[in-house]
């Protein structure tokens, strides 16, 4: 009786140090470390890997200088990277295997909007402080998602850019060609409203299918009725095919692009592989924010790039590079709120003072409020530039 | 003008897609879905040959010919002789234009290259449009093709021997026709075409992964529009298609592009179900 009595404490005394074992597993790290995790589609194809790998490289570079910088809160800052395969059933299986080995402080999801639409809810139930490059409907609700914040801008922050070019360049009438993808189409439409209310006369909103091979047609509909100036929405090679399609007519407008044009290779790349440098691009703009084009005196941007370059070659724009500026908002953040508890450093991550004292590269200064987490750059942020090759992440 | 030459432009590369199909349908009675994407492929061979290489054209389109040709063959011992149900057919060669995409992406990545045309990269006027003389190159060559294969099919012994496959091949092979082989010299000889067009689809449409995507669905809309095994048929059919695509989007806007193609292919599908230049045949049950 008294053996089986023993056996029975015994029992229970070696559950309990399981338990005890898996409790402290579950908790966050240890107090002199600060956990970042990283998601990203590194074994994606093509472009989207060499997105996730500037990503996740922006993130190291990030690590690197706030680590030099003191840590956040004093906390030695570390991180691990996750390769999703820009999978949302990967990202929530391999993001659930992350939290119950060890629960990191902040989340930076790299990945598009289906992945973050997929590991949010996951975030938000962890209590997990996270920053977000593909936007949903609801990632930059803090009513939704409180401790979530969105990096990259939005499609009106783009267009809030091109009124002012317009009036520096006395365009009073414009024509809109854009792509029939979900992106290209709420472009389309975003882009009259917001011309249409600065008081430009727009005076063709034409649409081409993003798997058409041609586009003279819609270019020829445009043409018709005069505007000073081509808006043009594009990535890839219905891109290409506007810009032979524009050559063909013997068209002389100015064509302004917006920020896919500038992700097309094809653009950056010389002849014969590519249109850099020819007629075809004569006549093109495109948008860029700021820290893309490379500029001798920002020295906050250079600096991320030495410090990217330093750990590997950029294979992508830096217009993916954000994870860098999340961990210089965190660091800003920890330094107001002195604590690294994620819901203090969300509320610190609203106060002005703490965004504009951020060392951040890619946006200047990121204009999250109480209503909204969307990073909402201002127009200042964007720059439109012609063509260049493409060099570290940066046109030249 | 312009927009007449634009349409008849891309009219004539789903033409060429679709002669493809023809070749194989006419030989088998199988369809190779997977033919656009080894136009893809001839054109990305093409941008490697004379940008990567610097080889001369005719070098490149003998290479390109030669590779996609060896591809096709490939495929027709990978995908289509080891399976003898016709439906199957169509799943695993839909499988191997899968495999190319993913291929020339991973070989080739996903941005647009530039394939340069041996006549020029600059726009010319003609009948009071402009054109790329690349484009004017593709209709000649859609028109050589039909005209060049209709001969062939009439005056060769293989050509006799490939109408007498398409007619009864049961009977074909009573008459001592190699059917197998026919068959897979057939395919090949199609994947040799595609190699040979994709330095010409690919100075228009540039080298690209997504090509073969765009090209296979409108291919196979030229077919059913002139009706399956007819030659002519592709070019008045890809005439239509290239036409209706232009005129919609210029005049109604690019969204009824697709649209106006479809609506043909129902209009012509109610009136000839076989197609505009096949009729319909009782057969004995």
């Amino acid at each position: 009786m008294k053996t089986r009595l023993f056996k029975v404490v015994g029992g229970l005394a070696a559950l309990a140090m399981v338990a005890a074992g898996c409790a402290s597993e579950d908790a966050s790290g240890s107090d002199s470390e600060y956990h970042v995790l990283v998601l990203g589609g590194i074994s994606a194809e093509g472009v989207l890997a060499d997105n996730a790998s500037t990503s996740v490289l922006s993130a190291k570079a990030g690590v690197d200088l706030v680590n030099k910088n003191g840590g956040i809160d004093g906390k030695k800052v570390t991180i691990k990277v996750v390769d999703d395969q820009a999978d949302p059933t990967t990202a929530v299986t391999k993001l659930r295997e992350a939290i119950a080995k060890e629960k990191p402080d902040l989340v930076l999801n790299s990945g598009p909007s289906t992945v973050a639409d997929a590991t949010l809810p996951i975030l938000k139930q962890n209590n997990i402080l996270s920053f977000n490059i593909g936007p949903t409907a609801t990632s930059a609700d803090p009513k939704a998602f409180p401790l979530n914040f969105d990096l990259s801008a939005s499609a009106q922050n783009q267009l809030d850019a091109f009124p002012p070019y317009f009036a520096e360049k006395g365009y009073k009438k414009v024509g809109i060609l854009h792509g029939s993808s979900s992106y290209g189409e709420v472009y389309g439409a975003a882009a009259e409203k917001t011309f249409t209310a600065a008081g430009v006369d727009v005076v063709a909103n034409e649409e081409y299918d993003v798997a058409a091979l041609d586009m003279t047609a819609q270019l020829e509909a445009i043409r018709s009725k005069s505007p000073d100036a081509l808006v043009l929405d594009a990535y890839g090679a219905p891109l290409g095919y506007v810009l032979k399609g524009v050559e063909k007519l013997g068209w002389d407008i100015p064509i302004i692009g917006n920020t896919s044009v500038a992700a097309t290779g094809l653009i950056s790349t010389p002849p014969p592989s590519g249109v850099l440098g020819t007629p075809s691009v004569k006549n093109l703009v495109m948008q860029v924010y700021k820290s893309t084009a490379h500029d001798d005196a920002a020295t906050d941007v250079n600096d991320l790039v030495t410090r990217m370059k330093a750990i590997d070659p950029i294979k992508a724009t830096l217009i993916v590079a954000y994870n860098n500026d999340a961990l210089a908002l965190v660091q800003a953040a920890a330094e107001k709120a002195k604590s690294t508890d994620p819901k203090k450093l969300a509320e610190a991550l609203i106060d002005s003072s703490v965004l504009e004292g951020a060392t951040t590269a890619i946006i200047d200064t990121y204009r999250f409020t109480a209503d909204s987490h969307a990073a909402n750059p201002s127009a200042d942020e964007f720059a439109f530039i012609a063509p260049g090759p493409l060099k570290d992440g940066q046109f030249q | 003008m312009t927009l007449i030459w634009g349409g008849l432009s891309l009219g004539a590369i789903y033409a060429i897609v679709a002669i493809g199909y023809n070749i194989v349908f006419i030989s088998s009675k199988t369809f190779n879905f997977a033919h656009a994407q080894l136009t893809m492929v001839g054109a990305f061979v093409a941008y490697t040959g004379l940008v990567k290489w610097h080889l001369p054209t005719v070098l490149v389109l003998v290479i390109a010919s030669a590779v996609v040709a060896i591809i096709a063959a490939i495929e027709e011992r990978i995908a289509i002789r080891p399976v003898g149900d016709m439906h199957n057919i169509l799943v695993t060669t839909l499988g191997a234009s899968i495999l190319l995409d993913g291929a020339a992406q991973l070989t080739w990545g996903s941005q647009p290259l530039t394939v340069p045309f041996f006549a020029g990269d600059s726009a010319i006027t003609l009948f009071g449009g402009r054109a790329y003389p690349v484009e004017l190159f593709l209709i000649a060559i859609a028109v050589l093709l039909v005209v060049g294969l209709g001969i062939y099919s009439r005056r060769s012994l293989t050509g006799l021997a490939l109408l007498g496959m398409a007619e009864d091949r049961e009977a074909a092979l009573l008459r001592g026709v190699n059917v197998r082989r026919l068959a897979f010299m057939a395919f090949v000889a199609a994947g040799a075409l595609a190699g040979f067009v994709g330095l010409f689809v690919g100075s228009k449409t540039f080298a690209v992964s997504t090509l073969g995507a765009a090209l296979a669905l409108k291919g196979f809309v030229v077919l059913a529009i002139g009706g399956f095994g007819s030659m002519p048929g592709t070019l008045v059919g890809g005439t239509l298609v290239g036409l209706a695509e232009a005129y919609a989007s210029r005049y109604l806007g690019g969204e009824y592009a697709n649209l106006a193609v479809f609506l043909i292919l129902i209009t012509i599908l109610m009136v000839r179900p076989a197609g505009l230049f096949v009729r319909t045949k009782e057969r004995v049950v």
